[in-house]
């Protein structure tokens, strides 16, 4: 009987028995501007809404393209997208974000939060802040034309000590018998 | 190489003498080597057929119109990984021609006859070698300088590339002398030590989309060369401090500790008319 009793309740949705995630997050400033290659940082503030401790929750950093067909590869941008956290009730707590701008265009960033480990069930809402707005400038530092002036000269004159050093070597050796 | 110290009964004036006696008997057969080395012009072909290669490849990283900001770091990483590759090898060429090309040339039983010790022989071959490497680095400031422009990383990669390049330098120097000092003659030296780099340089042409296991790591830090290569891209790519990854520079300082210590003990009996150490 036991056996059987346990045997339904660990069929029931443990969602259904938890409160569902009941947190705030809010990002910090609504837009930025940068150009390519820029660096930023965007701050969030995650607040337990609820009236019990929220266990190990995850916020994660996630960036997309909103113009344009650009691939973006969030984890350029940043390489910590992940932070674990947990909340009393009523707590909050401002988490930075460290970006660097990799493509340029138009893009969104948000944070998304999530339980995570044991407190995770597979049922609950996410939470996500609203989007921050980056536009990103193009810069372009690299052009063949900077580069041409180095790429010939610097042959050419090692070229020309090294046919100066041959031609003395063969005069000191004297004309081939 | 003809060592040009002159015994005294030849009649050199007293202040040539007074002179010689004065400088150390290394210094005397790295300035005689590293003269033989850049005025017969093979140095400077060397460094031509470097150059060619590097301008090469910095044309090819500048015309690349899709060239954003973090590929701009890694062309620049790209070029001074190169340099160090290829300034090594360079540096392991001229260094496994060190006693091999003496023995084959005939040269060496009139440089055993002349003042000097075995392993003052030695240490002069081993910095006439790395005039090569110091050579290619300055070949290489003028090409990192046109990519670095914008990001702020010359005086980075340069100092790294500098330090890093020059502890493999030392320590596959020393490794070329070695193999050298055992061959029979300087083809088979020239090889081995060519065959050598390669075996160094294949963990490091891996597609980067392979998995990399525990396997991959440790024969990456086992490989001097793959290790200081790993070194420079996690400074410069991904942008960590000098002391984050300081442990992928374990092999590079143990190989210039080992191989150059070997050439400290063994570098008398290697440098001998018969190759080997045990020979006669």
């Amino acid at each position: 009987m036991i056996m059987l009793l346990a045997g339904v309740l660990s069929g029931l949705p443990v969602a259904a028995l938890a409160d569902p995630l009941n947190v705030q997050v809010v990002a910090q400033p609504p837009t930025v501007s940068t150009v390519l290659g820029g660096r930023f940082m965007i701050t969030t503030e995650v607040k337990n809404a609820g009236s019990a401790p929220t266990g190990q929750i995850l916020a994660h950093l996630n960036v997309a393209s909103i113009a344009g067909d650009v691939y973006v590869d969030p984890e350029d941008w940043s390489q910590n997208r992940s932070q674990q956290l947990s909340l009393k009730p009523g707590e909050s707590r401002k988490l930075t974000w460290e970006i660097q701008a990799v493509n340029s265009g138009r893009f969104a960033t948000y944070v998304v939060v999530v339980p995570f480990g044991d407190s995770a069930t597979g049922n609950e809402p996410v939470k996500v802040s609203q989007m921050v707005t980056v536009d990103v400038a193009q810069r372009s530092t690299l052009s063949a034309g900077g580069a041409l002036p180095v790429v010939i000269v610097v042959p050419v004159l090692i070229g020309l000590a090294a046919a100066a050093a041959l031609f003395r070597v063969r005069r000191r050796r004297g004309p081939a018998t | 190489m003809t060592l040009q110290v002159a015994p005294p009964e030849v009649g050199t004036s007293p202040d040539v003498m007074a002179t010689a006696e004065r400088r150390r008997g290394w210094l005397v057969v790295a300035e005689q080597e590293s003269r033989d080395l850049w005025t017969s012009g093979r140095g400077l072909i060397l460094l031509l057929l470097f150059s060619i290669l590097l301008s090469a490849v910095t044309y090819l990283t500048s015309t690349n119109q899709a060239l954003n900001f973090l590929e701009q770091r890694e062309s620049v990483n790209l070029v001074l990984q190169l340099a160090v590759a290829v300034g090594v090898l360079v540096t392991l060429v001229v260094s496994a021609d060190g006693i091999s090309g003496e023995r084959e040339r005939g040269t060496l039983e009139s440089l055993l006859v002349t003042p000097v010790s075995r392993r003052a022989i030695i240490a002069g071959k081993l910095i006439a070698a790395l005039t090569m490497w110091f050579a290619t680095f300055i070949v290489t400031i003028p090409y990192v300088w046109v990519l670095a422009r914008g990001v702020g990383i010359l005086g980075q990669a340069m100092a790294l590339g500098l330090f890093v390049g020059t502890l493999v330098a030392v320590g596959l120097g020393s490794v070329g002398l070695l193999i050298s000092g055992v061959c029979n003659s300087n083809k088979t030296s020239i090889a081995a030590s060519l065959f050598l780099l390669l075996i160094l340089f294949a963990p490091t042409q891996l597609p980067s989309g392979l998995p990399q296991g525990w396997f991959f790591e440790v024969l990456l830090r086992a490989n001097p060369v793959a290790s200081a290569l790993a070194y420079i891209s996690s400074m410069l790519v991904e942008g960590h401090s000098w002391t984050e990854d300081l442990s992928y520079l374990i092999t590079p300082l143990l190989t210039a500790l080992i191989a150059g210590g070997a050439l400290v003990f063994a570098g008398p009996r290697l440098l001998r008319l018969t190759p080997g150490v045990s020979a006669g």
